[in-house]
């Protein structure tokens, strides 16, 4: 098992080289900056913006950003699936506004996003309509899938109800939460993003990554990515350090 | 007598399962409920515990009790350790001080107190199975129902977890009502042996084991083949 996760690392520092050797190889045969620039001006892009003295505003708003969309997401799909869990009338309420969520294309919940609210909302609402599903779901599935025998034990041993839901409901739902938390931060992040370029918020990572389009300025994009992609990393560590936490501390 | 049933009857749509079914059941004393497989064994448990109603009859005295359950698996919750298991149960019936003291008075009684904090993924089937009775055993009740305890369990933990039953029962009495379909079983735990013939499944016959006095191999080997001609001529 050791073996085999040592050389998964390997496979993706390899697969990581090869890459960005591409990368350097394509770059230097089509020499055009504008299509597809080199490591080294997307470095330069790189220390260029983080040099930028409002570099930690942008990040920071649009942590924010995805923070509190993410917050009101998990908030939301909890109520609601563990409503729906219980009430048969708001399930199906639930349904179609779910497949209607899940069938239209992002570009139109934005374009809406954009008609209906202010600039600084619609990031995290295009985040909100994009996790929120998933994130009930996965509620909902964790609600349904407690085991009937464990519940009729406590049942029958006469286990108060509030014990059995911080004992059996929540944890069983933090253990499904747990599975999609990573990819449902990941993506929170990137709609929040994406939502970003189209309204331009005044301090936003969307905001700079259109602004370096408009310039033509390629090398900045790249540097952008290059950043979101680390604060994604990021956030997945942060994600799995306090699910190893709730882990240890109650829900082994 | 304090606990029994009285003139069960439970069908289920047009087929009769239970046909006027009385049991009486002796204070600390373990009454095992001994009949072929699906002859309504656990339907008639599930009527004594109150998860299912009755069509007509009584269920006397036990109701009003706190009664613990043993179940052919061991419904142990995965994400708590052996200490939390048993608290689960115990939070309604005791303070915290007293819940310290219950689950480690219970785990040093039967020399487990170094799986205090292990969790169930880490234990054996039989294990789990024993931290199963023990739970029972240390909830605060009269009553002590079993479900075919040691269905699930192979022959070297089935006499193991056995054992360990034994020893609980000894040390803390309980009236005990084990529902099994395994005569060796019945004759190595009831003190009363109640056989119920096929469906309709009514009481056949009561049978005073006088294997668990006297530890006599003979009188059990007769008990069996008693039990035996009984069930074949059903």
């Amino acid at each position: 098992m050791k073996n085999y996760i040592l050389k998964d690392k390997e496979f993706s520092l390899l697969s990581k080289l090869i890459l960005i050797g591409l990368w350097a190889l394509l770059s230097s045969l089509i020499d055009k900056e504008v299509i597809l620039p080199s490591i080294k001006s997307t470095i330069l892009s790189l220390i260029d913006i983080v040099k930028d003295p409002s570099f930690s505003g942008i990040i920071l708003h649009s942590l924010i950003r995805s923070v509190i969309g993410f917050i009101i997401s998990i908030l939301l799909a909890m109520l609601l699936g563990i409503i729906s869990s219980y009430s048969r009338f708001i399930y199906s309420l639930m349904l179609p506004i779910l497949n209607f969520l899940s069938s239209i294309p992002t570009m139109a919940i934005i374009i809406l996003a954009l008609i209906w609210l202010d600039n600084e909302f619609v990031p995290m609402f295009v985040g909100f309509i994009m996790v929120f599903p998933i994130l009930y779901e996965t509620v909902l599935k964790g609600i349904l899938n407690v085991d009937k025998n464990i519940m009729e034990m406590a049942k029958l041993y006469k286990v108060e109800r509030f014990t059995i839901i911080r004992d059996i409901y929540m944890p069983s739902i933090f253990i499904n939460l747990s599975s999609v938390m990573t990819s449902a931060v990941n993506i929170n992040l990137k709609m929040v993003i994406a939502g970003e370029v189209l309204s331009q918020p005044k301090l936003a990572i969307g905001s700079n990554l259109q602004m370096e389009k408009m310039y033509l300025n390629t090398s900045g994009v790249f540097a952008w990515i290059i950043i979101i992609l680390g604060i994604s990393k990021i956030l997945g560590y942060i994600v799995e350090l306090i699910g190893k936490i709730a882990k240890e501390d109650r829900w082994k | 007598m304090k606990y029994s049933v009285k003139n069960i009857v439970k069908s289920y749509d047009s087929l009769r399962v239970l046909d006027n079914v009385s049991i009486d059941f002796t204070e600390n004393k373990t009454t095992c409920i001994l009949g072929p497989s699906g002859c309504g064994k656990t339907t008639l448990l599930n009527i004594i515990a109150g998860i299912i109603e009755k069509d007509s009859g009584e269920v006397l005295g036990i109701q009003n009790e706190d009664i613990s359950f043993v179940f052919q698996e061991d419904r142990l919750i995965e994400w708590k350790n052996i200490r939390d298991n048993m608290a689960f149960v115990l939070k309604k019936k005791m303070s915290k001080s007293e819940i310290e003291s219950t689950v480690d008075k219970f785990l040093k009684l039967v020399n487990l107190k170094e799986y205090k904090y292990y969790y169930p993924k880490s234990l054996s089937g039989g294990m789990r199975q024993r931290i199963s009775i023990l739970r029972a055993f240390a909830y605060p009740s009269k009553i002590l129902i079993m479900d075919e305890p040691f269905k699930s369990l192979d022959i070297n933990n089935k006499r193991i977890v056995m054992e360990f039953f034994k020893e609980l029962k000894a040390l803390e009495n309980r009236t005990c009502i084990v529902v099994t379909h395994d005569i060796d079983e019945a004759l190595d735990l009831g003190d009363r042996i109640i056989l119920l013939s096929e469906k309709p499944s009514k009481v056949k016959r009561v049978i005073k084991n006088i294997y668990m006095e006297t530890k006599d191999e003979e009188d059990k080997k007769d008990l069996k083949l008693q039990i035996e001609s009984e069930l074949i001529n059903d």
